[in-house]
């Protein structure tokens, strides 16, 4: 069974008919809808994040750098003023995505536990700095998409991405399948060594699995889908900026993947929802949003020691 | 009376900085045999082991695995050349059953480790292969618990029935008896008797009762330098083994 756990469909049966809904009660309200989206984007990249961490092991500080990649890519390869089409630009976003990642992870994975955190995060930086000082991407302004794609398929357009009504309901359909992707892999015999190599790595070894690339497969997979999430991030708010790339977004990812329950996957958007709706009340009640924010977090890892996917858990699960 | 020789090292060396952990040791490991390394505590048992098995380079020298030499391939490829080890510490997958513990160990050499579609909960041959390791190893009872849950003696079993489940050719185990009671050192010996009917089998023990009781050949070693190899009497009558063990007084068995 592909849902394995039986809080993990209760999830799904609740928070996706739901949000498939949402939009009918928020119609007159199209900041909502479109908060609710980039909500629902980010959750794809910490998804991503969740599982490179969480079920991988490799704990990196950099994947905002593929996030944002996701919009530059976009901006560099697309022409300024034309249409281009959603679903193969989709294609060439994941791929150069993956291809970066390839590289990156090439040189990334070879260190481990702290140093490869130090790594990652230097990585970052480096395209951070890049594109914060760069003339041609417009420096720390970024570059603003005059044309959004659009989304035909020989000829037939389902929905309209200027439309947030619509591109809600693409981001809501992208989650779904993030989640589902994630636990295929997870399902599969791939996922059983991925599971091996990250409770015993050197036992995996001893078995006759190169853990390298089989890390390294990983490491692509999940940097192409957070590319995936910046794009779809860049094509909502029409713009990209280094901000993207910084490295508060891959920390703030990682909280929420820890928020949400680490390795669980469909506690990224857990996470993500509760970490966005604190972010959102505490913002609208006092200038010192922060440090309540953060003192609810601390307060919220130490109750829930595996998250509050963990903790759900711990309700719903058969004791055995 | 000999077997084909399977696994051979010539003038294997290897040096910590100024250390000799292993100086210049030539050995011969015979198919269908049991050969017993011991020697004093430091004496490079386990580093020789740990190039067998590639986990080292060695820093001159070679293995030789059914004729070809083997030192420049990676760890993860001596595994699949049929050279499985087990470990001193207890090695294995805590969390998952014993069967899947073996299935990680089978599906390396069924393929299908890059298919991120297919469910690994569909694995019928995965699984008999894996039940029958299991089996081999005396485990078959325990084969649906989780590996946490099992006693020391049965993860030591466990550790053993994962190596075979590589379908190896030569088994290198490390202390197997290590921390073992009485009565399951007893249960592991009459485990390899049975094993190194069919597999090459490299035993690092200190439980000397036990070595002279298994052991088809014996090497001895002391200070990384290779003392003798023979059979379990000759070893037993050499003095010069009495001198390595009893001559220094600080190691007493």
């Amino acid at each position: 069974m592909l849902f394995n756990k039986r809080t993990e469909r209760y999830f799904v049966w609740v928070f996706f008919p739901l949000a498939l809904l949402m939009p009918l009660f928020l119609e007159q309200n199209t900041f909502y809808v479109s908060k609710l989206t980039t909500v629902m984007i980010f959750a794809i990249f910490v998804m991503s994040l969740d599982y490179l961490v969480g079920r991988c092991g490799l704990i990196t500080l950099g994947h905002a750098m593929f996030y944002g990649l996701g919009g530059y890519i976009f901006v560099i390869i697309a022409p300024e003023y034309e249409a281009v089409n959603f679903w193969v630009y989709t294609f060439y976003i994941c791929v150069i995505a993956a291809l970066v990642a390839l590289i990156i992870g090439f040189l990334v994975l070879r260190t481990s536990g702290i140093y490869m955190i130090m790594i990652t995060l230097a990585f970052a930086q480096m395209a951070f700095y890049y594109f914060s000082d760069s003339i041609d991407f417009g420096g720390n302004d970024g570059v603003f998409i005059y044309v959004k794609p659009d989304t035909s398929i020989f000829g037939i357009s389902l929905f309209d991405l200027d439309n947030p009504i619509h591109f809600y309901y693409l981001c809501l359909l992208s989650l779904f399948n993030t989640l589902f992707f994630f636990r295929l892999v997870i399902r599969s015999r791939f996922g059983r060594v991925i599971d091996s190599i990250h409770e015993n790595p050197g036992r995996t070894t001893a078995l006759g699995y190169n853990v390298f690339v089989f890390r390294l497969m990983a490491y692509t997979m999940a940097s192409a889908l957070g590319a995936y999430a910046g794009y779809l991030f860049t094509l909502q708010y029409g713009f990209v900026n280094p901000s993207m790339l910084a490295w508060t977004t891959s920390g703030s990812a990682l909280v929420m993947s820890i928020l949400g329950g680490m390795g669980s996957i469909y506690g990224a958007i857990l996470g993500t929802l509760v970490y966005e709706g604190l972010h959102y009340v505490l913002e609208h009640l006092t200038e010192h949003w922060l440090l309540f924010m953060g003192a609810l977090i601390i307060l919220m890892v130490i109750l829930f020691k595996n998250g509050i996917a963990g903790y759900l858990e711990k309700l719903l699960e058969k004791r055995s | 009376m000999n077997n084909a020789v399977i696994l051979e090292t010539e003038g294997l060396c290897k040096h910590w900085g100024g250390l000799k952990a292993l100086d210049d040791i030539s050995l011969k490991f015979h198919d269908r045999e049991l050969h017993g390394i011991v020697g004093p505590n430091g004496a490079g048992k386990s580093t020789l082991l740990n190039l067998l098995c590639g986990h080292y380079k060695p820093t001159s020298g070679k293995i030789v695995h059914k004729g070809e030499a083997i030192d420049a391939i990676k760890p993860y490829a001596f595994a699949r050349r049929g050279i499985g080890r087990s470990f001193q510490k207890t090695n294995i997958y805590p969390s998952a059953t014993c069967l899947e513990n073996c299935c990680v160990a089978v599906q390396r050499r069924m393929g299908g480790s890059f298919n991120f579609l297919r469910s690994r909960y569909r694995q019928q041959v995965l699984e008999e292969i894996a039940t029958e390791a299991l089996e081999k190893a005396g485990l078959g009872q325990r084969r649906d618990q989780v590996a946490s849950r099992i006693s020391y003696g049965e993860q030591r079993q466990l550790e053993i029935a994962m190596v075979l489940a590589t379908s190896p050719c030569v088994l290198l185990l490390d202390e197997p008896m290590a921390g073992m009671g009485h009565e399951e050192s007893q249960l592991i010996i009459e485990l390899l008797k049975t094993l190194k009917r069919e597999y090459c089998i490299v035993l690092v023990e200190h439980d000397m009762d036990a070595v002279f009781e298994l052991s088809d050949k014996l090497t001895v070693m002391v200070d990384g330098q290779h003392l003798t190899t023979g059979t379990v009497d000759q070893v037993r009558d050499d003095p010069r083994v009495r001198d390595a063990y009893l001559g220094q007084g600080d190691e007493v068995y």
